[in-house]
């Protein structure tokens, strides 16, 4: 059986990252190539390191541990070691030892350097979305939302929680703005690893301004829950759910900020 | 286009006036005034108790939650109840939230609200 074997490379996608290739049988003997491979690493000072594992024929829980130790090492720094191109059968066998608990494992390159822009470099990931101001599509875009928000690692909770924002956000859009005018609503997300920013901005009746003006400086601190009233508690709601909300009306629009902190 | 919401009603042995409403999908803007037409018949139709069971009801927002209210107003004023079941946390997290717990009556189980009927 041929030896194991580490090529270390710069990653194309970004240089300043380093990828090992990782061939052959990852097993016992191969914890002291493994430990000094490691060594150079972290005398080059990298903290984020990319294990291409496509090669891989065989695992052993001993050069797993290995590896673990590994990625504590580049935890603590700041960063973080991540698999990448492992096959089926080996991650089933990873699976077993527990190491899909504690490595996160991306099918591609790229995503693996998505991986490091949110992780490490804390990076902001934006989204544009413009719709017609009609109530039918306010369900697929908050859907939409609270799917990213889930897949950027919120709770089910924080993501519910995000979906009733923009729902009761677009919502007030699409009955106190555009309707009429015909104009798109346009829906602004920012999103990171401890907070979502949504920005909702839509033309406004002119003659309403004073108006929806005067409605959003009345507004409860908590909603009214009388019993007979059906509507009028979305902008309480949106305050009560969220961290921070500002409401800024110009001559022929309004633009909705909420900021909601991920919970933990 | 309404979001999905189905409606299925069940007769409750032992109570003539009352049926049991599942509610299946999402409650919200695009399609309270369906709901409210069809609860307001089974008002119209004699029947003055609804149990409304919300284990498959993934999302309710601020519009869907006041048409709630008002079906508990309405039911209130022809001397009957309307009375919810099965709850999802996150659903009741809003309830809470609009400060309805205690105006809306709300069971862990379908079995206790009819149990609770008059």
């Amino acid at each position: 059986m041929p030896d194991l074997k580490i090529q270390r490379k710069p990653l194309d996608l970004r240089p300043d990252l380093t990828m090992w290739k990782i061939e052959g049988p990852l097993d016992a003997e191969s914890i002291g190539y493994i430990h000094r491979e490691f060594d150079s690493v972290l005398e080059s000072k990298q903290n984020f390191l990319v294990a291409e594992m496509s090669g891989v024929t065989q695992v052993s829980s001993a050069a797993i541990g290995q590896l673990m130790g590994c990625r504590q090492l580049l935890v603590e720094r700041g960063g973080d070691l991540v698999i990448t191109g492992v096959s089926l059968d080996i991650k089933s066998k990873l699976s077993a030892m527990g190491a899909t608990k504690i490595f996160k494992f991306y099918n591609e390159l790229r995503t693996a350097v998505n991986a490091y822009h949110w992780e490490v470099e804390r990076k902001s990931e934006m989204v544009w979305m413009s719709f017609p101001p009609e109530l039918q599509f306010v369900p697929p875009v908050r859907q939409m939302v609270s799917r990213i928000a889930r897949q950027k690692g919120y709770t089910n909770r924080d993501s519910f929680r995000i979906e009733t924002i923009v729902d009761e956000v677009c919502n007030n859009a699409v009955e106190h703005g555009s309707e009429r005018l015909k104009k798109n609503i346009d829906l602004n997300i920012k999103i990171d690893r401890e907070k979502i920013e949504l920005e909702v901005i839509n033309a406004s009746d002119p003659d309403k301004i004073d108006a929806l003006r005067a409605l959003s400086t009345s507004m409860p601190k908590t909603p009214d829950a009388k019993l007979g009233q059906k509507r009028g508690r979305g902008l309480a709601l949106i305050k009560m759910l969220s961290n921070k909300l500002d409401i800024n009306f110009s001559g022929d629009g309004t633009s909705v900020h909420v900021t909601k902190l991920r919970e933990e | 286009m309404e979001s999905q919401i189905e409606l299925e009603y069940e007769d409750i042995k032992g109570h003539a006036d009352t049926k049991m409403v599942r509610f299946v999908g999402d409650l919200d803007a695009t399609n309270v005034e369906t709901v409210l037409e069809k609860i307001c018949n089974l008002f119209n139709d004699g029947f003055i108790n609804i149990i409304a069971d919300f284990k498959k009801l993934r999302y309710v927002n601020s519009t869907g939650l006041g048409i709630l209210l008002h079906f508990s107003k309405s039911a209130k004023e022809k001397n009957g109840s309307f009375k919810i079941a099965n709850v999802n946390e996150n659903v009741y997290e809003i309830i809470e939230i609009i400060g309805a717990t205690t105006l809306l009556e709300i069971y862990d189980e379908v079995d206790e609200a009819i149990a609770a009927l008059k």
